[in-house]
């Protein structure tokens, strides 16, 4: 299985995606700053115009738990988009460079390239949450927001990787779409609908029960987590198990040609 | 299945919808022999393939390959089994040798394997450089030392001249002759070029429709073309084919190939 892994993370090497979402993440933590730049000196907000009353709408103050906030947003819904976007690059590429028969010729069990693709994912996803986190600080740090103690740092990087650990639980089911379909758009269009639809339902009476909508609730909350019943972690942890389960048994029982 | 089988196939059919790909093929596939699998486009050869290699299921039938069911465990016989399908591919960001190394890791190859490789296939002067900007003929000797990396006991190959210019297809044909000559290697390799596999293969089996229509010793196939063709000809046009095979035979040795190789043909 090691052997598997470490082929998997070779696979990588010389490759621009991983700079691409690392990238996106830290764009996604300078937008943030910038717009608590704006809010926290009104005549700054006002001479922006529209953006400076995008900045108003998205309610953020100039502090650390709003911040916070914000990045355990980034690591949550936004993650579902970016998690997508890598496993469905790390199983996607095999049918795009067409080496998906090579790879399903070798004398290994298929069942181990799916684990080590989603151990791969979740180090990389590791190392993004890491990167947020880093530049969440260090802009943080840099805009001198109010209301910095230990507790408040301890809440951001514990909510945060809280956050990122319940989207990477919807994410096999992406890679199960891209083996069954064998292209990157269907996985990249299904997470960017449900992702809409979580959002639909997180205002429902389903909520609880729609995974997309558990792990936005989960992850945006105001002033922490929202407190969902047993089930809906439940929810969570059987989806995780139908998107590893199906993903396997598409890459070794079905057609490939 | 008798040992000296390297390929069985019996009444194997695989349907997509109403399309029957492969229509009641029956194979049989000595070892150390090379076996020409010849047909047209569409006549049902890499899907043979592909069914051989457990990446698709016939919808009816039985494939043993090496005396295994390809629908059993796949990991005792894949690890004796080298292949090439279709069109060469290459993770594009790797470096020739980066590549094969992937590979190795995962046969369990010997580390030595890489460069022999490497220095068999003539790709040396490309080891450093990724597989994403080689030539279709070079992506194509990559594919060939991928499959050879881990010393198979069978090699199956779907067209492995595509691409190759013409000094290259001398060198592949010598390769694999090498390959089933010093070190007992079964190859299994499809065609839709007669020259191709008329030069190496010691059978010739002709597909067409998803069914095999022939199945003789080369030597015996060239007579039966031979007595089949008599007389269809003109003589402009035997001459034609002397000068083609004549000036073939002068670029090969102006370009560098080796010339006992160029006369085995």
């Amino acid at each position: 299985m090691a052997d598997v892994i470490a082929a998997e993370f070779a696979k990588l090497r010389r490759s621009g995606v991983p700079w691409v979402t690392a990238a996106v993440m830290v764009v996604a933590v300078l937008g943030a700053a910038l717009l608590i730049w704006i809010v926290r000196d009104p005549e700054r907000a006002a001479s922006l115009g529209l953006l400076g009353t995008k900045a108003n709408l998205a309610g953020l103050e100039a502090t650390w738990t709003a911040f916070g906030t914000y990045v355990t947003a980034i690591a949550g819904a936004g993650g579902l988009l970016l998690l997508a976007f890598v496993v469905t690059y790390l199983f996607g590429r095999e049918y795009a460079d067409d080496t998906a028969k090579n790879m399903l010729g070798l004398p290994t069990p298929r069942w181990r390239f799916v684990v080590a693709k989603l151990a791969v994912a979740a180090a990389w996803w590791l190392a993004l949450v890491a990167l947020l986190l880093a530049a969440a600080f260090g802009t943080g740090a840099l805009l001198d927001l109010d209301g910095f103690s230990g507790a408040a740092a301890a809440g951001i990087v514990g909510g945060t990787l809280f956050a990122a650990g319940v989207s990477f639980l919807l994410v096999p089911v992406c890679a199960w779409i891209t083996i069954a379909t064998r292209s990157y758009l269907a996985p990249l269009g299904f997470a960017l609908g449900m992702l809409l639809l979580g959002n639909l339902l997180g205002h429902t009476e389903w909520a609880s029960w729609f995974p997309w909508s558990i792990v936005a609730l989960l992850a945006t909350g105001a002033g922490g987590p929202t407190v969902l019943p047993w089930t809906s972690y439940a929810v969570l942890v059987a989806t995780f198990a139908a998107g590893v389960a199906g993903a396997i048994h598409r890459l070794a029982h079905a057609d490939n040609p | 299945m008798a040992v000296d089988l390297a390929i069985r196939a019996r009444d194997v059919r695989k349907e997509y919808g109403a399309v029957h790909a492969v229509d009641g093929l029956d194979l049989a596939v000595h070892r150390g022999e090379i076996y020409g699998f010849l047909g047209r486009n569409g006549a049902g050869k890499t899907t043979t393939i592909r069914m051989l290699l457990g990446l698709i299921r016939p919808t009816a039938g039985v494939v043993e390959v090496l005396g295994h069911d390809v629908a059993g465990p796949r990991r005792e016989w894949l690890r004796r089994v080298g292949f090439l399908v279709e069109s060469a591919s290459a993770y594009p960001n790797l470096t020739v040798r980066e590549n094969l190394e992937l590979h190795r890791r995962l046969t369990g190859a010997p580390r030595r394997s890489v460069e022999e490789q490497i220095e068999r296939l003539d790709l040396g002067a490309y080891a450093t450089r990724r597989a994403g900007t080689l030539s279709l003929g070079n992506k194509q000797r990559l594919s060939l030392a991928r499959a050879l990396l881990h010393s198979p006991e069978l090699l199956v190959l779907d067209e492995p001249a595509n691409g190759l210019d013409p000094a290259g297809i001398v060198e592949v044909r010598e390769l694999l002759r090498s390959a089933a000559r010093d070190h007992g290697v079964t190859v299994f390799m499809s065609s839709h070029i007669l020259a191709e596999v008329a030069h190496l293969a010691d059978r010739i089996g002709i597909v067409h429709a998803g069914r095999l229509v022939e199945e003789a010793p080369r030597d015996v196939l060239a007579q039966r073309a031979r007595e089949y063709l008599a007389g269809a000809f003109t003589e402009q046009q035997r001459q034609d084919a002397l000068l083609t095979a004549d000036l073939e035979r002068y670029f090969l040795a102006r370009t560098g190939a080796d010339a006992e190789a160029v006369d085995r043909g």
